[in-house]
């Protein structure tokens, strides 16, 4: 009796201490990744509650917390014409940008898709911009594009044409700033068509030339249809990258001339900092926030679409 | 591969040979070009700030060499950007501070970020927990909340912890990152044999010693990757420290350069010489560790 009831209390003090073990274990594990989470969640995830709250304030970074507005913030975006100007100058730089963009990037993906010596050193070359400063290329790009001294200016005198203003002209500041950023990020767009191409099983190609395929065919029929998910992938990311543009319109024309590159994030930015509205600021961000979300769920859409 | 390496293997005639050859010129005239395109730039901006601020006028035009190889080498613009000669000092320039705050938030952010994110990773490829799957979707779903959209709200908040003006502000935000959790996560899945781990286990070895014992030294590769993109971006960055801090002497390099520097544009040599400071340390470590940093920029395309 007294021999059982003592093999009892070892076998619950034994399953105590697996629990306990078990336990342990689970608050060990929990504490890896505990950092992590608070950081999404302080920096990533707050924000958006806190912008949601801001939008419905009058808040300024001085006054801090106002009148409760609720929505009127939003209301006024409607019937603000520079933020739809902005909206409009946004759409614009990404449909100057974005198609050019994946066009040349897999043409280039195209023409460097070989090893040798020769390609290396010009992919070195394509993926320099991408891995310098947005700031810095867009001082050194200011530079160049002077009305006076550029080297562009340099470059068409030497061949013969006139001067040209580009970041003072209302027709030609944002193409500018859009061929900039093309040289910029192109690098991206190509590294990933490079490792798409990659991945297209040769065999296909041989297929199709023992068919008698020319070589556009193989390209319309082989190359793009397999491309597509990753084009997608691109067409997303780009559009979602560029909607977003601000250092090169901050740093070159402050978006003017006459708010022709007035772009959303430059507007939200001076709305925020210089004028010191964070209310109104917080809610056009809301906003922008939303139509990207926007867009990602339309790619899951399609992508889902694809398998 | 590409189309155009399909190409007719042997040339019979000799119009394939010949159009061979004029392929072969059309093609090493594209590749000329395009380093062209793509490093003139770079050429105008680092030799420009190796000669005299007279000369980067002089000499622009006509197009030519002489437009970028200088005739008179020199150092000055450097010196006075550091705050090195008189030039400088009276314009009250010392980018050196800035130099070394640029280098010092980049080394904190890299360091910690690999510590937890390391650790994050490990958590997610190998631990086991309840309701990580959903963990997981709130890691990944960061991914979509787009970033320069949101420096107006990540302001408030960084206001209302009290660290804007100050380091913290520039480091803290960025010691963990989604895109490296989910690459490193990939990397310890794909690359280490779970029996490793599982061994340690039952001989008794914690997760922290198996994390610094078996899977750290076998994640060096994706370490260095995701660090070299970390100090990358942070070096990068512009937008969030401009907005983070105001006062110019924690201020980065980016920032200084900009403020200083772009805005007038008057000292040519001078913008010159602050643009290749803040250029060259990513450049050369992308030319030195490029086939890292080309597997890390593709893994996103085509794994995720």
């Amino acid at each position: 009796m007294a021999q059982q009831l003592g093999t009892a209390q070892s076998a619950t003090s034994f399953l105590g201490r697996m629990l306990n073990w078990r336990r342990q274990q689970l608050i060990v594990a929990f504490l890896f990744v505990l950092p992590a989470m608070i950081n999404f969640a302080t920096f990533r995830y707050i924000p958006i509650v806190q912008a949601f709250i801001a939008s419905m304030y009058d808040y300024s970074l001085l006054g801090g917390f106002g009148d409760f507005v609720g929505g009127q913030n939003y209301m006024r975006m409607f019937t603000d014409p520079v933020f739809w100007r902005s909206m409009q100058a946004t759409v614009l730089f990404v449909l100057y940008k974005v198609p050019l963009q994946i066009v040349l990037a897999l043409g280039l993906a195209m023409l460097l898709a070989r090893q040798s010596i020769g390609t290396a050193i010009v992919r070195s070359a394509i993926l320099t911009p991408m891995v310098t400063s947005i700031i810095i290329v867009s001082i050194i790009w200011a530079m160049m594009y002077h009305s006076q001294q550029g080297l562009l200016q340099s470059l068409l005198v030497t061949l013969g044409f006139q001067k040209i203003a580009f970041l003072s002209d209302t027709g030609r500041a944002l193409p500018a700033v859009a061929a900039m950023m093309i040289w910029k990020d192109i690098g991206f767009s190509f590294i990933i068509f490079v490792a798409g191409l990659k991945g297209i099983p040769e065999m296909y190609y041989e297929a199709g030339i023992v068919d008698g395929a020319n070589r556009w065919q193989l390209f319309r029929h082989i190359t793009l249809p397999l491309l597509r998910p990753i084009m997608m992938f691109v067409i997303v990311t780009q559009t979602i990258f560029s909607f977003q543009v601000f250092v090169p319109v901050y740093q070159m024309t402050q978006g003017g001339p006459l708010d022709s590159t007035k772009v959303i994030v430059y507007y939200i930015y001076q709305m925020g900092f210089r004028f010191q509205d964070m209310g109104y600021a917080s809610a056009m961000s809301i906003v922008t926030l939303v139509l990207l979300l926007m867009v990602s769920w339309l790619q899951m859409r399609f992508l889902r679409m694809d398998d | 591969m590409a189309a155009t390496e399909i190409r007719v293997a042997h040339p019979h005639t000799v119009t394939e040979r010949i159009l061979g050859v004029v392929f072969g010129i059309l093609r090493l005239a594209a590749y000329v070009l395009l380093c062209f395109i793509f490093l003139i730039p770079f050429a105008w901006m680092f030799f420009g700030s190796l000669r005299a601020e007279r000369e980067i006028f002089t000499y622009l035009t006509p197009f030519s060499l002489q437009t970028f190889i200088p005739i008179e080498w020199t150092l000055d613009s450097y010196l006075t950007i550091l705050g090195l000669n008189d030039a400088g000092r009276m314009s009250g320039l010392g980018f050196g501070r800035n130099l070394m705050n640029s280098f010092f938030v980049s080394a904190a952010v890299v360091v910690s970020s690999l510590v937890f994110n390391t650790m994050g990773a490990y958590f997610f490829s190998r631990l086991k927990f309840p309701g990580k799957r959903w963990m997981l979707l709130i890691v990944l779903t960061t991914f979509l909340i787009p970033f320069e959209a949101t420096i107006v709200p990540l302001y408030i908040v960084v206001r209302s912890l009290g660290i804007e003006n100050s380091y913290w502000a520039m480091i803290i935000p960025w010691f963990a990152s989604p895109f490296v959790i989910f690459s490193l996560m990939q990397f310890m899945r794909d690359q280490i044999p779970y029996e490793l781990d599982e061994a340690a286990l039952i001989d008794g070895a914690g997760y922290w010693t198996i994390l610094w014992r078996i899977i750290v030294p076998n994640t060096v590769p994706g370490l260095v990757t995701n660090g070299l993109l970390e100090f990358q971006f942070i070096w990068n960055l512009f937008y969030w420290p401009l907005v983070a801090v105001s006062d110019s002497r924690i201020q980065v390099l980016q920032v200084a350069i900009s403020g200083t520097l772009g805005q007038n544009q008057q000292y040519w040599g001078r913008t010159f010489a602050g643009s290749t400071l803040a250029t060259l340390p990513v450049v050369v470590i992308f030319l030195l560790l490029q086939r890292f940093y080309i597997q890390g920029v593709a893994s996103t395309g085509v794994k995720g």
